[in-house]
């Protein structure tokens, strides 16, 4: 075996430079100036002296108010995930097992349709069926089940629900494809031996969909903590959660070091659930390589 | 003849074609790329649309350059991200606690000069005064907005807004990040304390306000207050005014212990390559007949003392010596210097 044969440069590998590049440059580039704008004390190019500090990252641990907002932030994409998962799974499930052609097509058009609307559009739809003004508490009120107007809006639950109609499509189309690749014939097998169907679902269907519910449950997950629209028009900013903080600290304190280190601290929470996730996948399917 | 030119082909026909089609977009470019270009920052809606259909073309024919106006908030982030010697904007408009910000951190020059921008002589004392840095084109003035439709009876006073009747229709700003909001805890410090600068008095009168729903923009509490969302709540003048014609039962109240001074202020950068061009623009925007088009549109009271209004527009708006005696005005400065502090306080004074 010769070295030189070991070397030589593969010809498709040209093909993965435009793309490396494209990754460079507009993934690395702006992170690795993020985590460094969040450990100097101000914009090297446009100022003269600029040091490195902690100060940023001690004032988020020195002060529990950012610690609350992180939790917050976690929260609101925790309980959006779960949801997102509690009603995508059976609309997936069925999605990936129903028969009729048509019958599919219409179900991924439900799916799919609110997607084809503006996120922005979507939570001001919500803002008019959940204000003190809006459908739900108007229709209450006329039907005399209620003297004053619910409080749906600028609360974790209003943002929940704005969050779970936007991010709902994302679980269901993860799910779709790992329960349709699944053999219908494991859950008969499961049944002939004298399992109830439930537990036929409970014990082949739904281990099997574990690396499906695992990669929508990240997608939901990533995308609910690093919203802006929905937690400002929905929270009123009365919940504060970690992207409208750093929008804060951007646009009105024109402090670009802290809200790097928010911006980095968001990332790393982010970080920190790929890896769990890759390690539970791992466990799941057994290919420890994963890890 | 015909033969001279030689057959048309599909190729020399695409070729005209498409350098014709070049020719007719680019035109306009073209012609104008000599003329130097002033950067600015300017309002959207009505603002936008004046200054983009006849101030700005008036201005541009004048002095024969170009205006490339941005009007996507927030500025400040921007210029702060560009560089000191070749920065984004050539004059900055925005409000004047910005303007502090940007002042203290050395991207625009703190004050106009007088002999560069003639105009300046004609301006009332607090476009110009030490709370101000650059020059006050219009200012609004902050008080409160009311239904009219509600029964809420003869508002005079700020501290009616903590009245009990208003709870669940209060309207309010995310103070960290809205100019009226800021102006507004000063004004409780002045209401409840010892004065503007007493920020344990303006926390405590903050909290007694909840419940209260809070928007980040103007705009926004504009729509709450025309839909019913909100029955009270402290905005600008212009944000009421403007619906005027259109039978809005909403009123403006100015409270009898004065109202605040929403100013809109333009400044200078000092790495401008355009400084005499920006000094023309800073002094067209004080020109009588320019402040009287501006102020009759989007209902902001004209700085220039020469600016005759329309009786219509001269009744409601800050247009004499007297009027603009109400006006008062916050200490920017001072508030910048907290600002970190007061954030983190009133984040955890208006959570859910």
């Amino acid at each position: 075996m010769s070295s030189t044969a070991t070397t030589r440069p593969n010809g498709l590998a040209l093909f993965i430079l435009p793309s490396a590049l494209l990754f460079a440059l507009f993934f690395f580039l702006p992170i690795g100036l993020m985590a460094l704008m969040s450990v100097l004390t101000g914009n090297p190019v446009v100022m003269p002296k600029v040091a490195f500090t902690a100060r940023h990252y001690a004032r988020m641990v020195g002060d529990p108010y950012y610690l609350e907002v992180i939790w917050t932030t976690i929260r609101i994409g925790l309980v959006t995930t779960l949801v997102a998962l509690l009603i995508g799974y059976p609309l997936a499930h069925w999605m990936a097992r129903i028969k009729s052609r048509a019958g599919h097509a219409l179900l991924l058009m439900a799916v799919l349709a609110p997607m084809l609307t503006g996120i922005v559009v979507r939570t001001f739809a919500w803002m008019t069926l959940l204000s003190d003004k809006g459908v739900v508490n108007q229709t209450l009120m006329s039907l005399g089940l209620i003297a004053q107007p619910l409080k749906l809006m600028y609360t974790e639950t209003g943002i929940v629900v704005g969050l779970v109609h936007i991010y709902v499509p994302f679980m269901v189309l993860t799910l779709t494809g790992v329960i349709g690749r699944i053999d219908e014939r494991l859950e008969q097998a499961a049944e002939n031996l004298g399992a109830s169907p439930l537990r036929a679902f409970l014990e082949v269907t739904l281990p099997l969909s574990l690396p499906g519910i695992l990669a929508g449950s990240l997608l939901v997950f990533a995308l609910a903590i690093s919203a802006y629209v929905t937690p400002i028009l929905l929270g009123g900013f009365q919940i504060m959660t970690l992207p409208i903080l750093i929008y804060q600290q951007i646009s009105a304190n024109f402090n670009v070091g802290f809200a790097a280190a928010l911006g980095i601290v968001l990332l790393v929470i982010s970080l920190m659930l790929v890896i769990a996730y890759n390690r539970a996948l791992g466990l799941v399917s057994g290919q420890r390589e994963l890890q | 003849m015909m033969k001279a030119l030689g057959p048309l082909s599909r190729r020399r026909f695409l070729t005209a074609s498409a350098s014709l089609g070049i020719g007719t977009i680019a035109a306009p470019y073209v012609a104008r790329a000599d003329d130097p270009t002033l950067r600015i920052t300017g309002w959207g809606g009505k603002w936008g649309e004046i200054m983009k259909a006849e101030i700005g073309p008036a201005f541009e024919n004048e002095f024969k350059c170009k205006l490339q106006i941005d009007s996507a908030f927030p500025y400040l982030p921007k210029l702060q991200a560009s560089s000191r010697s070749a920065p984004i904007y050539d004059v900055m408009h925005t409000n004047s606690n910005e303007q502090w910000a940007a002042a203290e951190m050395g991207l625009v020059e703190p004050k106009i000069d007088a002999k560069l921008v003639p105009n300046l002589a004609d301006v009332y004392p607090y476009a110009v005064s030490d709370k101000i840095v650059g020059v006050s084109i219009f200012t609004s003035a902050i008080g409160l907005g009311m239904r009219t439709d509600k029964g809420y009876g003869n508002i005079t006073s700020w501290k009616e807004l903590w009245d009990a009747k208003y709870n669940g229709v209060r309207g309010g700003y995310v103070i960290p990040v809205n100019s009226l909001g800021q102006a507004f805890l000063m004004m409780c410090g002045t209401l409840f304390g010892k004065g503007q600068t007493d920020l344990d008095a303006a926390y405590t009168a903050l909290e007694k306000l909840k419940p209260i729903k809070i928007v980040d923009f103007t705009g926004a509490m504009e729509k709450m207050l025309l839909s019913g969302e909100v029955g009270l709540c402290v905005i600008h003048d212009s944000g009421i005014y403007r619906y005027d014609g259109q039978n809005q039962p909403t009123d403006f109240v100015s409270p009898s212990e004065g109202v605040l001074s929403l100013e809109q202020v333009l400044t200078i950068t000092p790495g401008s390559k355009m400084k005499e061009l920006a000094n023309a623009y800073v002094n067209y925007m004080l020109r009588p007949e320019v402040q009287k088009r501006l102020a009759e549109t989007v209902w902001y009271s004209p700085a220039n003392k020469k600016v005759k209004l329309d009786a219509k527009y001269d009744a409601k708006l800050l247009t004499t010596p007297e009027k603009v005696s109400k006006l008062i005005q916050v200490d920017w400065k001072w508030y910048n210097e907290r600002k970190d502090e007061i954030d983190q306080r009133v984040n955890r004074i208006f959570r859910a």
